[in-house]
């Protein structure tokens, strides 16, 4: 059973964002909620700054704390390394989010999507009403809603529910690379089984030293960062006292 | 007699319409979510978890209480024994009601059984507090029934109070075990919700006889102490202990450099801490201790009544602070669409679970002593 993980280069990583707006076209994401995400942090002082672009998503840890603490089991793990949820067995107890120690998890604090729901036409007798778009697009909810989604799982989930990256296991499945790799402009997304020492990923993990977001909790997580993206030089020098 | 008996219908009343208004607001929540609360994908859990928390660590208290003439034999306070069962059960109904408010899809809750993971802290939280009501419940049927000395009784009453002791240790480790929260402090959580559950069980124990006998006695009680001196002793024993942790929890938390404490430690909060300590804690906790130290002020009712007030109220705000404190902070990428710290203020929908789960614990209160004969304090006699 091959081993999935993910390796992101810094280097590479233009901070786009087309990683996010793909997911949340492919999975079908509600406002508020973040399956791909990042970090961002500016260091330094006018005019010696710099900002850090970190993209984020669900880790799938091997030692995942979310699993360990889903009373029902909806958090599990796949045989392939891939941390899934399962909706039909949540409670909404919120503990995986509370214990998530990378912060991607989000809760249903409603029905999603909203403003897809409206019945009311924005103008009467002379616009639609958002769910007469869906309706006439032959969506779920969604005008745009990507019907794949639903293989593995509701394709939008209810409220009352958490939910989280899934390493687009639907897409795995059908041996087709999750789609915020497949966006992403600069390749700095790079998919693949760990446990194969020829695949991409383990060739990366050995040529770069990798670090991972926290790694002295033990979760061990499957992504991965490489390198990082920095043009700027200075003058060599000793410093001074 | 007549005056009583209105008394009885207002407070019948009242509970009626605060359980009405409960009801109103499981709907609400049903139809449009817990997006009623004010709570998000920072602070996850908010006011009525902290019921919970606060109600089932009391009703551990109360069971705890309620193995001292059963189980260790102290006889003159058999009298006790079967209100405190029978208390314990309600305050836990109380509890049970609140969490199952802050569940977004309480209809799975099939799954706790189906799937059961036995490696979650919160699994095992939900089985040992159930499991603490059926014996509870087993325990109540056999004093009920006058049979306080059977075996079914024994059992169950040694079973309920295992149960009572390690309940509040495991709901210490739902929170202690979270890799993503240094600021709940590990395994002393559970050593400091074991120590609260008999501070708050007791506090709410001798309030409720004090009220009772107010409510009995058309004079104010005499000076004679009227409280049963084991209880005012396990108040102070476990006053005391609450008050070594909370003091060990505060020195660590000003001098660590663990990054979460740190952040803590830079922001001011509400009700201003007092050299480190925050106000709940000062009021509900420390003036409880010196108040129980003072004997002019233990030996009248409204001194015992203030005290025990003082240190259950107390014992919510610290719960409350506590849990909200380890949240304030967004975890990853949440910083990036949520302040670097958040305030929290419950929503008028919170305030409704919060009342709606306090009068469910009243409701049975009531109605234990109006047809279960839990002892001489009968409302409706009143
Ligand atoms: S990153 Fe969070 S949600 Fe993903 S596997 Fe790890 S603990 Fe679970
Ligand atoms: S919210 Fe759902 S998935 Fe998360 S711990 Fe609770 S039951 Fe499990």
């Amino acid at each position: 059973m091959p081993q999935y993980a993910m390796v992101i280069d810094l280097q590479r990583c233009v901070g786009c964002g087309a990683c996010s707006i793909a997911c949340r076209n492919e999975n079908n994401v509600p406002d508020g909620i973040y399956w791909s995400d990042k970090m961002t942090e500016t260091v330094g002082t006018f005019p010696d700054v710099r900002f850090h672009y970190i993209p984020t998503l669900c880790n799938h840890c091997e030692n995942a704390p979310c699993v360990r603490g889903c009373p029902t089991g909806a958090m599990y793990k796949l045989d392939n390394g891939i941390t899934m949820h399962d909706p039909d067995k949540c409670i909404g107890c919120k503990y995986c989010e509370f214990n998530c120690p990378y912060g991607v998890i989000y809760f249903n604090w409603q029905t999603p999507h909203p403003f897809w729901r409206e019945t009311t036409p924005l103008i009467e007798g002379c616009t639609l009403a958002a769910s007469e778009v869906t309706k006439k697009a032959g969506g779920n909810t969604l005008p745009y809603a990507n019907p794949d989604r639903e293989e593995t799982l509701p394709g939008i989930r209810p409220k009352g529910v958490v939910e989280k990256c899934t390493f687009c296991d639907h897409r795995v499945k059908k041996n087709l690379l999750p789609y915020c790799v497949e966006a992403c402009p600069a390749n700095a997304r790079i998919f693949g089984d760990i446990s194969d020492p020829k695949s991409k990923v383990s060739k990366l993990l050995g040529k770069f030293r990798p670090f991972r977001l926290k790694e002295h909790l033990g979760t061990n997580p499957r992504v991965y960062y490489i390198r990082g993206y920095n043009p700027a030089q200075y003058e060599a020098s000793k410093g001074d006292v | 007699m007549n005056e009583k008996k209105t008394g009885y219908g207002i407070w019948m009343g009242g509970l009626g319409i605060c359980l009405m208004g409960g009801l109103y607001t499981t709907i609400k929540l049903f139809q449009e979510g817990h997006t009623l609360f004010h709570a998000n994908d920072v602070i996850v859990w908010s006011l009525p978890l902290s019921i919970y928390i606060f109600l089932a660590l009391s009703s551990s208290g109360l069971a705890m209480l309620s193995a001292l003439p059963t189980l260790f034999g102290i006889q003159r306070l058999e009298a006790s024994s079967k209100r405190l069962v029978f208390l314990a059960m309600a305050t836990l109904c109380g509890g049970f009601l609140a969490i199952s408010l802050e569940l977004g899809n309480m209809g799975k809750m099939l799954y706790f059984i189906l799937s059961p993971n036995l490696a979650s802290p919160i699994w095992w939280m939900g089985a040992i507090y159930t499991a603490e009501l059926i014996f509870l419940g087993i325990k109540f049927q056999c004093l009920h029934k006058g049979q306080e000395t059977s075996f079914s009784s024994k059992i169950a009453g040694t079973l309920s109070f295992i149960c009572a002791l390690l309940a509040p240790m495991i709901l210490g480790t739902v929170f202690g075990m979270t890799e993503a929260r240094a600021i709940y402090f590990g395994p002393m959580l559970s050593i400091f919700y074991l120590t609260m559950a008999l501070y708050s069980g007791t506090a709410l124990f001798i309030l409720y006889t004090m009220v009772c006998r107010t409510l009995e006695s058309d004079q104010p009680a005499s000076n004679a102490p009227p409280i049963d001196a084991v209880f005012h002793r396990l108040f102070t024993y476990s006053a005391a202990a609450v008050v070594i942790i909370t003091l060990l929890k505060t020195a660590v938390e000003w001098s660590t450099v663990v990054p979460e404490f740190v952040t803590l430690r830079s922001f001011s909060h509400p009700f201003t801490p007092l050299f480190g300590v925050p106000m709940e804690v000062v009021v509900g906790l420390f003036l409880p201790l010196i108040l129980l130290m003072i004997r002019p002020i233990q030996k009248s009712t409204n001194g015992v009544l203030i005290t025990a007030l003082l240190a259950w109220i107390g014992s919510l705000a610290i719960h409350t602070r506590l849990l909200i404190a380890g949240q304030s902070y967004p975890v990853g990428p949440k910083a990036e669409h949520y302040p670097e710290v958040l305030a929290y203020l419950p929503s008028a929908w919170e305030w409704m679970v919060a009342l709606f789960a306090i009068s469910l614990m009243l409701l049975l209160y009531t109605l234990g002593e109006r047809y279960l004969k839990l002892g001489s304090c009968r409302v409706d006699k009143l």
